[in-house]
């Protein structure tokens, strides 16, 4: 099955509503780019401690714009056909070969099921599709996030607690 | 099939209730002999029904105990879907297990999963939900909504008006949602709604709502460290509340709601949410685990996400605990 139309508006939709600059997806034969040229603030979704306020981008006034105390990914050349960096993950090196287990949905992540229990899954952890790897919350609906792949947790991109973007990459696994 | 007979069977003797059935004429509605009518109201007294039988007369039922088995459910039922299979059991870890694994199983929507009591009860995040036998509903409804994920969020906000108006129908009290979904009467907690969700990528596999709600539990039965946030629907009405009925009008509100929003969308239950809250155009403070933020509670955005004014601006929240300030 292809992408049919309204689930491309829907992509849309989603990436302008986000701090995504730009998006790619490949699904049976269809292939979609979305890239926004407009001069936005870039906004960094990396661990930001200092600032406990997620900025909403919709309806909103403009002047409320990002937050990031963080070094900010440095905003690249739109033109460049290389895959754009995704936010908050630092090394460049290997990464083309890593899965990403992305968020499918804007929200809080959550390495533990509770506060004080162990964390689902570790850097060096071994998981196949059925593992559950983190949860997002939004709204109090709990998604339990799988790693749909078999291999080893190489890196925990985001911090316990922090809010995640729809399409953010939350873990980097080589897989087996 | 033993199930189903019961299920008439009892609806039956509540119909002619207080006044006798004749065996003969159970046996033709029921179509079983009179043996295995017999057999089917000696379940019934097992599990707690007083049913007098008198020769000549037939059976009477003279106790209902208060239970939410699938039986007392049905008999008040008008859904098409919700509630229409149900897995039952006294005493249950956490209803939101057994339906997980019912839903992997391959459970229809609107399967329901119900207990007299819960011994490991939970809320968000681990956090406890105190259970006790016989005094609430503690049940969990699977769905498998045909929406993207990424507007499955919706769901909680569309199950929160669907119980309150179910409770609001049987009881008569007066409803409160906090954002995003709990339900308080006079500011006190009286049920609180758990949605997990399995799907990859943007489908969904399933998603279950587990609900709990503290009908008859008395006062002094409370935790100390519960009294002064949480009530029960007693409590506050001062008496009782048959909760197989209580049940039946929740299923039937949660299905209306549901089916309009799969037919028109997110905007009307977003109005309607807006309406019955208590916290729009109030000042609030929202503990979110990226910090405390206060201001003034806007509105919800077209996911349900918490627009708060602030002093530097407007802020969406996605996960709070949420108070009037």
């Amino acid at each position: 099955m292809s992408l049919k139309m309204h689930e491309i508006r829907e992509l849309i939709r989603l990436v302008d509503e986000s701090q995504i600059e730009e998006f790619e997806i490949d699904k049976e034969g269809t292939k979609v780019v979305i890239k926004k040229t407009s001069g936005r603030a870039q906004i960094a979704t990396a661990p930001v401690q200092e600032t406990p306020l997620a900025v909403s981008t919709q309806s909103v006034a403009p002047s409320v714009s990002a937050v990031a105390t963080t070094p900010a990914v440095q905003p690249t050349a739109i033109a460049e056909p290389a895959p754009a960096p995704t936010p908050a993950s630092p090394a460049v090196e290997d990464e083309a070969n890593l899965h990403k287990i992305v968020s499918p949905m804007v929200g809080t992540f959550y390495r533990a099921p509770a506060p004080d229990a162990d964390p689902y899954v570790k850097e060096g952890d071994v998981v196949d599709e059925k593992t559950i790897v983190c949860i997002v919350e939004a709204m109090k609906l709990m998604n339990e996030i799988e790693a749909e792949v078999r291999g080893t947790i190489v890196k925990v991109l985001v911090e316990n607690g922090q809010l995640v973007e729809y399409g953010q990459p939350l873990f980097l696994v080589k897989t087996s | 099939m033993g199930q189903n007979i019961r299920d008439r069977l009892l609806s039956l003797l509540i119909q002619y209730q207080p006044q006798f059935v004749s065996g003969e004429e159970i046996s033709r509605e029921l179509g079983c002999s009179r043996a295995a009518v017999w057999k089917h109201i000696e379940e019934l007294r097992q599990e707690g029904y007083e049913i007098e039988a008198r020769p000549r007369s037939g059976y009477r039922l003279l106790y209902r105990p208060d239970r939410v088995a699938p039986e007392e459910i049905a008999y008040h039922l008008h859904t098409k879907k919700f509630g229409r299979e149900i897995r039952y059991q006294e005493v249950v870890a956490s209803t939101q297990i057994l339906a997980h694994q019912w839903a992997r199983e391959g459970a229809v929507e609107g399967s329901l999963v119900v207990a007299e009591e819960q011994t490991e009860g939970r809320g968000r995040l681990g956090r406890s939900w105190y259970s006790p036998p016989r005094s609430g509903v503690w049940m969990s409804l699977i769905l498998r909504p045909p929406i993207l994920l990424t507007e499955a969020s919706h769901l909680t906000l569309l199950a929160s008006l669907g119980v309150k108006q179910g409770i609001e129908r049987v009881t008569g009290l007066p409803i409160q949602i906090k954002w995003p979904n709990d339900l308080l009467v006079h500011g006190k907690k009286i049920c609180g709604i758990l949605t997990e969700l399995r799907g990859e990528q943007d489908q969904i596999h399933y998603v279950i709502l587990g609900m709990g709600i503290n009908v008859n539990t008395p006062e002094k039965n409370w935790p100390e460290e519960l009294r002064a946030i949480a009530t029960s629907l007693a409590i506050e009405l001062g008496g009782p509340v048959h909760r197989a009925s209580l049940i039946a009008a929740i299923l039937e509100e949660l299905e209306e709601v549901y089916d309009h929003y799969l037919q028109s969308g997110f905007s009307k239950i977003k109005a309607k949410w807006e309406q019955s809250s208590g916290i729009i155009g109030k000042q609030i403070v929202a503990r979110t685990p990226q910090g405390v933020i206060t201001g003034i509670a806007e509105h919800l955005n077209d996911q349900g996400a918490l627009i708060i004014r602030t002093d530097r601006g407007l802020v969406s929240v996605h996960s709070a605990d949420v108070s009037l300030k």
